[in-house]
């Protein structure tokens, strides 16, 4: 893995709201064909990161960085041809209520490619097929569960053929089969395709399931305080935080008794 | 995504018959060249045996699988199956995921439109649907208000003075603007006729009884129902696709009694005073027009209180008691009812607004039949 090229370079980002800082200096690197994870306790910023990664928001310092390109300062056609780099699944799934499922799938090809209609439609249901749900295509997404609409939303942020995808907590709100299936889809397009996946979450099983590499936030510190494979920094991070983070324990004196039992 | 091309060759070999070889990117951007110019070399030699060399393909994508799938299941050039060879496993992972032809007929299909009278079936059974369920409503907020007689404390008497603020006190200035202008338009429309009989003295008792029996009630109920109809159903709906509704319930608390008897009584007690501030106000733009002809205000004031009588103003008021009712219960009823989906409580508002307008003139239609059979 390591001799995959980077992909996307976050370079000493600040992020923040207004004057509110939220993240400050962070710096990472992804590389081709990993399952690159973003986590962190609830109110870290760690959904706010994604966001300016995708260029939604705007960081307040640092650059970010596709391919060398950069999408902070990119405007145009140039910044259009970034967002084509990626794909996004948002955390409630965000598919268009008025459509079906096969056409919030078949959408991005209608207005970005010159496909014929049985081309796409064909396209769209073999994204759909990919994430199990070709039986579901013609379902609206009111019809879905909250699993089938955050597989929807995959196979939507999939439709370009993008080659990274990032997910807004995907196993937010799911039951363990259901995210388990999600975590194997992750890993059958990550090793199978070679796409490269950004998973922001807290959910330690997915993290340990779907995981290369992580970097972990700090609400407290407002910077990046690890980073690395999650076994590695559950059982060798120096931060008690950190090892408090993956042993899911309430404070960080009982992570500490608890490393030094299992060492 | 790449810009680059994909290289389309149809060449004969001993022993394989007609092979294919693509070669270079094969991916969304690529795609649609690469179908044409298959499709020109395939549907020209229309060979009995077709095989793809794939080998070539260096660079790929979903879109140009579906290339290759077609071509393999003989959907590109009618009638030509293609064996597909020489792909790379990444490829093939991605070619794997296109389902089978069954799979793809079987899709459900979306629900057909039906036939006409399965439509008009459908309709009408909605509809009684729909009375049924207002019927259940009108019970429900009438033990409600019964409830509050008995126990005038239960009424959320804080809500009440919202909704009177929100959908009273706010709407003061609209309701003033459109009455006002409304008696000015009666007034100078009516001048003309009138002028030929020397009667425009009569617009004042044409300015007065369309005001306030018809006008005043008919375009403040209109106003309300856009205004705070719509909002109640908005309110309410929203509160129902974020399970607050069902919070109540659980909670053991009546939505009916907690939501809706203190909006359908606050608009009950508000149109009245909206309708009989209307008439002032439209009365008004016409008498604005009239003192511009050069009549005087007393002439104007006496022709107008001869003009009008008690039942004038009873049954311009009246009629605004049911109209709040009725606008404030559709409001709550429609928001209540509200579905789920993105455009659940938009549907909501519009049903509101909808009902609310059309029963105020269903309901003015039978005033107008009993006051002129009563002749009141």
């Amino acid at each position: 893995m390591s001799e995959a090229p980077v992909v996307i370079s976050v370079q000493g980002v600040t992020i923040g709201y207004g004057d509110r800082v939220v993240q400050k200096d962070i710096t990472f690197d992804v590389r081709r064909g990993e399952v690159f994870v973003i986590l962190g306790g609830s109110g870290c910023g760690k959904s706010s990161l994604l966001k300016n990664m995708i260029g939604l928001y705007r960081p307040i310092a640092g650059r970010i960085l596709y391919d060398g390109d950069d999408i902070v300062t990119a405007e145009g056609d140039d910044r259009l041809r970034l967002l084509r780099k990626f794909g996004v699944m948002y955390q409630s799934g965000a598919l268009f209520g008025s459509m079906t499922v096969l056409e919030n799938v078949r959408l991005p090809m209608d207005e970005f490619t010159d496909l014929g209609g049985a081309e796409k439609e064909l396209v769209a249901a073999a994204k759909l097929n990919q994430v199990g749900l070709l039986d579901a295509s013609a379902r609206k997404p009111s019809a879905l569960s909250g699993g089938m609409q955050k597989r929807a939303g995959i196979a939507r942020a999939m439709a370009l053929d993008p080659g990274i995808l990032f997910l807004d907590e995907p196993s937010a709100g799911l039951d363990p089969i259901t995210s388990a299936g999600l975590d194997r889809t992750i890993l059958e397009l990550s090793k199978g395709l070679g796409i490269t996946f950004v998973v922001v979450t807290h959910e330690l099983q997915s993290i340990y399931a779907i995981a290369d590499r992580c970097v972990m936030l700090d609400a407290r510190t407002k910077t990046m305080i690890a980073e690395g494979k999650p076994a590695d920094l559950r059982d060798h991070a120096k931060d008690p935080y950190v090892r408090q983070f993956f042993l899911r324990q309430a404070d960080p004196a009982a992570a500490a008794t608890e490393g030094s039992r299992s060492s | 995504m790449s810009g680059e091309a994909a290289h389309v060759a149809l060449r004969s070999e001993a022993g394989a018959g007609s092979v294919l070889a693509l070669s270079g990117t094969l991916d969304v951007e690529s795609a649609a060249s690469a179908r044409r110019e298959i499709v020109t070399q395939v549907g020209e030699a229309r060979p009995r045996a077709l095989a793809v060399d794939a080998a070539g393909i260096e660079r790929g994508d979903m879109s140009g699988m579906a290339l290759l799938y077609e071509l393999a299941e003989g959907r590109l050039v009618p009638g030509v199956r293609a064996s597909i060879r020489g792909l790379r496993p990444e490829f093939q992972t991605l070619l794997s995921a296109f389902p089978s032809t069954e799979a793809l007929a079987g899709i459900e299909a979306p629900a057909s439109p039906g036939r006409f009278l399965t439509h008009v079936g459908a309709a009408t059974l909605s509809m009684l649907t729909d009375i049924r369920a207002q019927l259940a409503f009108l019970g429900g907020v009438v033990l409600g208000f019964l409830a509050v007689l008995r126990h005038p404390r239960a009424m959320r008497w804080r809500e009440v003075g919202v909704v009177f603020e929100k959908a009273g006190v706010n709407a003061l200035p609209i309701v003033s603007l459109i009455s006002f202008l409304m008696g000015l338009v009666i007034a100078f429309e009516a001048a003309q006729p009138l002028e030929m009989f020397g009667a425009q003295i009569f617009i004042a008792n044409m300015i007065g009884l369309v005001m306030i029996r018809e006008f005043s009630p008919i375009f403040t109920a209109i106003i309300f129902a856009g205004r705070s109809g719509s909002a109640f159903a908005a309110e309410i709906g929203t509160m129902k696709v974020n399970e607050e509704l069902n919070a109540l319930e659980t909670m053991g608390l009546d939505p009916l009694r907690f939501l809706v008897i203190q909006r359908v009584f606050a608009g009950t007690m508000l149109m009245p005073v909206l309708a009989a501030y209307s008439m002032v106000w439209g009365v008004l733009g016409g008498v604005v027009v009239m003192m511009a002809m050069g009549f005087p205000f007393a002439q104007i004031w006496t022709q107008l209180v001869g003009a009008l009588g008690v039942w004038d103003v009873i049954v311009g008021i009246s009629k605004s008691f049911v109209f709040g009712a009725i606008i404030a219960g559709l409001g709550c009823l429609r928001g209540m009812q509200t579905q789920e989906g993105p455009n659940a409580v938009g549907d909501s508002t519009t049903r509101a607004v909808v009902a609310g307008i059309l029963m105020i003139i269903l309901v003015d239609a039978v005033y107008s039949v009993l006051t002129y059979v009563l002749h009141v």
